[in-house]
């Protein structure tokens, strides 16, 4: 469905130091440099998949998904999405896609969400009956109710964004890019949104490319994540394999009936976190089974928990590794 | 065709749901549209109050009211129809919310250009009606018909050249980001429209023809009403406006290319 090969997006941009004399110098002359926002990156995503699309702040995410969905013009490279070239846009094209982004709006500020509705049934030609059936779907999935008439201005955060859903999707879009669309939300909101996104793409068979800097969403809705860095792909897989690969350990949580000497705790792996109540422990792969053996016979335990490390940790890791070998690579 | 003349139904249909949530809008536009019409025609007495002056060669009082009537028409038709949509494109920019104008299966200039109307600038269209009233009261007699209907043709061209200058100045937005001191340069030259263009001579006359052309906006609308205006000039306004609109529109889709989508 979508295909990106060797894209790259390259700004000039204004390059100043601070203060009023460098101000000055650059009313006269200003000096510029390249900034490689996307570098040369390649991927596919399959119909009705879903993937998680990673990076830090600045990594050519948001590029990334804006020249997919052609507001922006690659500087080299190619993308085609469902057959299309998005920068030509192309009706049939904008009829099939939408890019949902959290920190922008598009409903009427002064005008109830139902408004916003009705003009994009008028801009997307959606048949009156296929509209009325996919808004009362929508508004059953995500518990609109009378949110609807009420004017925008007078909804909360988490509201709107559901109403923003709605309004992005009442033409039923085949492809979906989502750009932070939890940001913001408390966390019973954030769930109901993961709900709400994994739904629509089972009922619809939608594709969906995410970016999220909350990992419970990518964790919740993808089974595969691209990993972007400084405009690089740098892995392109499963997620289970994503975490394998930068920590391979997995986490062991005991809980004790007594207290219990880190010393000897020490012994089944490495200590992540110890009180004489509970510790963590990561231990590799292989060795959990021996592990946690070893822990029931030996030490007071009254509760174990085994899981993979926390996503944060396993990103924010993958993201030093690549920092540091760039400045080797430098 | 038809598809967007139902958009555009849809469009000044939201406007108007606009308007009603702010009805004392009504009266506060009402009330300074006053101001600024008595700010029109005021200099007119200045000019003509003293008989020692010579006035406006080629024009009486009478005949330079039915330019200020046009002037003040077109300030309407621009701070009514063209301004809010348009303007509105400049902060679209800045925030980077264009994205969902772009993003729409609808031609983009269209959207921007039809997404909001000031209603209540209905009142500059009345009180455009007070003064030409006045202005053939004042003559003592009535425009032909073909004088009206000619005048009503270039008040339409008058509104395209008026929205294309609109159009090139928002799409330096995409490029330059900051234009608005260039809107307030373009509504302050926009003022030089309330004269009739024989107060300007040299190349002032010639910027306020060709390049901005205020003279093809006010004045050749006035002379058809007072039916001097040779029908050969009409046909020029029409082919130069009709042109004006091609070049703004290529200018345009060149310019959605450098969209930058500020922020996210």
């Amino acid at each position: 469905m979508i295909r990106i090969r060797g894209l790259q997006k390259h700004y000039r941009v204004h390059k100043r130091p601070p203060g009023v004399k460098a101000a000055l110098k650059s009313l006269f002359k200003r000096d510029y440099e390249w900034v490689k926002a996307v570098d040369g990156i390649d991927f596919d995503v399959a119909a009705g998949e879903r993937v998680g699309f990673l990076g830090p702040n600045g990594a050519g995410k948001t590029t990334t998904l804006k020249m997919a969905s052609g507001l922006l013009y690659p500087t080299a490279g190619e993308v085609t999405v469902g057959g299309h070239v998005p920068q030509r846009r192309e009706t049939e094209f904008l009829k099939k896609i939408m890019l949902v982004m959290g920190q922008k709006q598009q409903l009427l500020w002064d005008l109830p969400p139902s408004e916003t509705f009705e003009l994009n049934r008028a801009i997307y030609d959606v048949p009156r009956a296929d509209f009325n059936r996919r808004l009362k779907e929508l508004s059953e999935l995500l518990e609109l109710g009378e949110l609807v008439s009420k004017p925008t201005r007078q909804l909360s955060l988490g509201e709107r964004m559901k109403c923003e859903l709605a309004a992005a999707l009442v033409h039923g879009p085949k492809v979906l890019f989502l750009d932070e669309p939890t940001i913001g939300l408390d966390v019973s909101m954030q769930v109901a949104m993961r709900d709400f996104i994994r739904k629509y793409n089972e009922e619809y068979g939608a594709t969906l490319i995410l970016t999220s800097h909350y990992m419970d969403d990518v964790t919740a809705l993808c089974p595969r994540v691209v990993v972007i860095d400084k405009g690089v792909l740098s892995f392109d897989g499963k997620l289970e394999e994503l975490v394998k690969r930068v920590r391979p350990e997995k986490r062991l949580t005991l809980r004790f009936s007594a207290p219990v000497p880190r010393e000897q705790v020490a012994e089944l792996g490495t200590v992540v976190k110890h009180d004489h109540a509970e510790s963590v422990l990561q231990v590799p792969h292989d060795g959990v089974n021996t592990a946690v053996a070893r822990a029931l016979a030996t030490l007071p335990v009254v509760d174990l928990n085994v899981e993979n490390p926390p996503l944060e940790e396993v990103m924010s890791e993958l993201f030093a590794r690549s920092r540091a070998e760039r400045e080797v690579a430098a | 065709m038809t598809r967007y003349l139902r958009l555009f139904g849809l469009q000044f249909r939201t406007s108007v749901l606009l308007a009603l949530q702010y009805r004392f809008d009504f009266f506060i536009d009402a009330a300074i549209g006053l101001f600024w019409t008595a700010t029109a025609v005021v200099p007119l007495f200045v000019v003509y109050g003293d008989a020692s002056r010579p006035g406006i060669p080629g024009w009486s009082f009478g005949e330079s009211l039915v330019v200020v009537a046009c002037f003040i028409t077109l300030q309407a038709v621009l701070d009514g129809a063209i301004n809010p949509g348009l303007q509105a494109v400049i902060d679209h920019i800045r925030k980077g919310t264009l994205d969902f104008v772009l993003l729409k299966p609808a031609d983009a200039q269209f959207l921007v250009s039809t997404s909001r109307f000031q209603l209540w600038r209905v009142s500059g269209l009345i009180q455009a009606a007070i003064v030409f009233g006045l202005a053939f009261r004042q003559l003592d007699r009535l425009p032909s018909v073909f004088g009206v209907l000619s005048a009503s043709l270039l008040l339409g061209v008058a509104t395209l050249l008026l929205y294309s200058l609109w159009i090139l100045i928002i799409s330096a937005a995409f490029i330059v980001v900051k234009v608005d001191n260039l809107t307030y340069l373009f509504t302050s030259i926009f003022d030089a429209a309330r004269w009739p263009s024989s107060v300007f001579r040299g190349p002032v006359k010639f910027f306020f023809t060709f390049v901005i052309p205020l003279a093809v906006m006010t004045t050749y609308p006035a002379e058809a009403l007072l039916g001097r205006l040779e029908l050969q000039t009409l046909g020029f306004a029409i082919a130069g406006s009709l042109t004006f609109a091609g070049v703004a529109r290529a200018v345009w889709l060149q310019s959605i290319a450098h969209y930058s989508s500020a922020g996210g």
